[in-house]
């Protein structure tokens, strides 16, 4: 399998590396023990697609300290679960398998790091905070780091970024998308100049 | 779609032309020949999509190629550094480049440079680079010049002069698409540094033009298409005006896999596959190929005869060869107040002033440098790659951090010379096969010492420009080998020696003579980057020529 990593830092210089591996392991008990669990994303009335519940808390508890609620919305508010679930059942599909074994392989060590919790969304943020840090290098943490970028700051259609929360995070007005200049605080000086006869 | 009205042509019945790739020069010259009487048929493997079909869905454009025929998944291509190395596909492919009508001029940020005299007859000018193919072009800047100005008008560019511009016979046709943040500041610098930071000449309509819309400053032109028809595509410029002449029947989703020679050594019969598979072929009495420099050669060694064992076209072997993809550098910065270069084009602001080879630097090479936005007008990428690389890649920080950050952001993208040579080149993988069953292209690329040193000087000045322009923080992107290229340049070079060249000076082959290659595989030398424009020209000046020799029984 090659590294979602690459693709979507493909403007970035360099060719980077070709990871693999992720498809030689298999079996995911835990992960599927999840699915029977209560899931804090799922909206009244609404079921994921193709995520179990379980998945669906994991992911989003993850994305939730990727880009956290703060003073402002973060990813849950954003809604970028239901963006990950949408995708790992189309465009991302044939990676599904695949970053669910990377996911099982994810969790193997929360319980005895943490006893008394099994799964990620069971540990305060404090120490998710410290877990996801141990786990920041991995070939996993880079593909839901990417999933819930894509979630927040991609077009509503995908089924994230909720009344444009993510667009608004950053300073970029939403849709349409049409503006007159000045754009930024030097243009509009510079206007402000040539007005004055500068 | 868009083509319910157009003429259709019968496929056992030849056309005058049949032409290969509707890009920024198929399109030209399909438009050229059909309204001057000649019937064409343009084989596009893309599909015909119209303006209202483009949106801002970065994920889809960005990553998953909506515009470039699919991701490494789908559409794939393979890549190797050195030809010992067994070429892979990667995550990036190699030749980056649009598939859909109007081609890569769809979807390119439409930065529009002009080569200079220089760019002509700099071998003559500077002597032989030992370990290159570095050549003069068999034509000069007079040459193209008429077909420069031909382009302005007739594609629609806005501009206006700069202190470090060749003469031009014709004003620009509009003016400048208003500054931006990112041209303020690239003004400021300079001017501090004593360079000139002049406008950016861009393929993008500041006023209406030729029944076409200004501009709206929606800043999704990198990558995107335009949803208003404003970047001057092909697309939008020309190819409603062949259809319109009743003599040009656009093919879509047709992907072209060999073109036939007969008995008597011309091309008669170009073969593909239609949108359902199916292999059809269609008559011509000459053919065009105008697919791009990495499609053109491919489809020419792919079309392999006994009677051109080695492709078509290609008893020189220079078929694929002297891949150019221009060197680039980029340095990227932060400043106190909020740019907000997410809004309007990409640049608008360039500097020239290293443009020319200073022989006292110890290398081959110039280039030019703009300021713009890069990833600070696509927000997954910026999210995802474009912080400063001190900085935490996710948490409160990471997140405090875009608040404040993508607004304030821009980039300084260096544009430069690179040299060609026998070991970057086009050839055909021998196990991998595209979508349509084609072997795939592979792509063996080293950038030469010179295009790296060339990188890293620009890099400096960009920095040092940054510096000027009061910038907060700021830093380089690490120069590394490339390893894909929008600038698919050089492949079919055109020249006077049939040894050292695959087309002539009016681009038609030297070995087939009703085969005619046109578009980024004519370049001889690579230019310092934003070739398009002079592809556009290139496809003007051989329109005319093609079609005087057809109208002379000379073909």
């Amino acid at each position: 399998m090659i590294s979602k990593e690459l693709t979507r830092r493909f403007f970035l210089q360099g060719s980077g590396t070709v990871a693999g591996g992720a498809l030689l392991r298999a079996g995911v008990p835990a992960f599927i023990a999840l699915s029977q669990s209560a899931c804090s994303a799922r909206d009244a009335g609404a079921a994921f697609e193709t995520l179990s519940v379980g998945e669906g808390r994991e992911l989003e508890a993850i994305g939730a300290r990727i880009l956290p609620t703060t003073d402002t919305p973060g990813a849950r508010e954003a809604g970028a679960i239901w963006f990950i679930d949408k995708a790992y059942g189309s465009v991302y599909a044939d990676s599904l398998a695949a970053d669910r074994v990377l996911l099982a392989d994810f969790q193997s060590g929360i319980a005895a790091a943490y006893p008394g919790a099994e799964y990620f969304s069971d540990l305060d943020e404090a120490d998710q905070d410290a877990y996801l840090t141990s786990h920041q290098h991995t070939e996993f943490f880079n593909n839901i780091r990417f999933m819930t970028l894509a979630g927040v700051f991609g077009i509503a259609t995908w089924g994230g970024n909720r009344n444009d929360i993510g667009w608004k995070l950053v300073g970029m007005d939403g849709p349409p998308h049409a503006w007159t200049p000045p754009f930024g605080y030097y243009d509009a000086e510079f206007m402000e100049a040539q007005k004055d006869g500068e | 779609m868009a083509n319910e009205n157009q003429v259709t042509f019968p496929v056992d019945e030849p056309v005058d032309f049949v032409i290969v790739g509707s890009g920024s020069a198929g399109g030209i010259i399909a438009k050229e020949l059909s309204t001057n009487g000649f019937k064409v048929v343009v084989l596009e493997q893309g599909p015909y999509r119209r303006a209202t079909d483009f949106t801002h869905d970065e994920l889809s454009v960005e990553n998953l190629g909506e515009l470039t025929g699919g991701d490494h998944r789908v559409n794939q291509q393979t890549f190797r550094q050195d030809a010992n190395e067994v070429a892979e596909v990667r995550a990036t492919q190699p030749a980056f480049y649009a598939q859909t009508v109007g081609g890569s001029s769809v979807h390119f940020t439409a930065n529009f440079w002009r080569l200079r005299e220089l760019d002509f007859k700099e071998r003559s000018m500077l002597g032989s680079i030992s370990g290159t193919n570095f050549a003069d072009w068999p034509i000069s800047y007079a040459d193209l010049e008429p077909y420069y100005a031909k382009v302005d008008w007739d594609i629609g560019v806005s501009g206006a002069p700069g202190p470090n511009d060749s003469f031009r016979s014709r004003p620009f046709p509009m003016p400048p698409i208003a500054i931006k943040s990112s041209g303020v500041l690239m003004e400021r610098g300079a001017s501090k540094l004593g360079w000139n930071a002049q406008v950016e000449p861009l393929a993008i309509l500041s006023k209406p033009h030729n029944s076409r819309p200004a501009c709206i400053n929606c800043g999704f032109c990198m990558g995107f298409g335009c949803e208003v028809g404003a970047k001057s595509s092909t697309l939008a410029a020309m190819i409603p005006l062949a259809q319109a002449s009743g003599n040009c029947e656009i093919r879509a989703e047709c992907a072209v896999f060999r073109v036939a020679s007969n008995d008597q050594g011309r091309v008669d019969e170009v073969f593909y596959y239609d949108p359902d598979g199916n292999e059809r072929s269609q008559q011509a009495r000459a053919v065009i190929l105008s697919a791009n420099g990495a499609e053109t050669p491919r489809l020419l060694l792919n079309s392999a005869s006994d009677a051109h064992p080695d492709g078509l076209a290609n008893a020189s072997g220079f078929v694929g060869r002297n891949l150019m993809w221009n060197s680039h550098s980029n340095a990227r910065a932060l400043f106190e107040h909020p740019l907000n270069d997410f809004k309007g084009v990409q640049v608008t602001r360039i500097v020239h002033d290293f443009y020319e080879t200073d022989t006292a630097r110890g290398f081959y090479g110039g280039g030019g440098f703009d300021g713009r936005p890069f990833s600070a007008a696509v927000p997954i990428k910026y999210a995802d790659s474009g912080g400063a690389p001190d900085q935490p890649r996710w948490g409160t920080e990471y997140k405090a951090n875009l608040e404040h950050n993508f607004t304030r952001s821009m980039s300084i993208f260096c544009g430069a010379t690179s040299l060609a040579q026998d070991r970057n080149n086009v050839t055909i993988d021998p196990t991998h096969k595209d979508r349509w069953g084609r072997p795939s292209l592979r792509i063996t690329y080293k950038d030469h010492d010179d295009d790296m040193a060339i990188a890293k000087f620009l890099q400096d000045r960009a920095v040092e420009l940054l510096d000027a322009a009061g910038a907060e923080k700021y830093w380089r992107i690490p120069i590394e080998y490339q390893s894909r290229g929008a600038h698919l340049l050089g492949t079919c070079r055109m020249g006077n020696d049939p040894q050292t060249s695959v087309v002539d000076k009016n681009h038609r082959s030297h070995d087939v003579p009703n085969l005619f290659l046109c578009d980024g595989s004519s370049f001889v030398t690579s230019g310092r980057g934003q070739p398009t424009m002079t592809i556009m020209a290139l496809a003007f000046r051989a329109a005319e020529h093609i079609g005087t020799a057809a109208r002379n029984n000379e073909i």
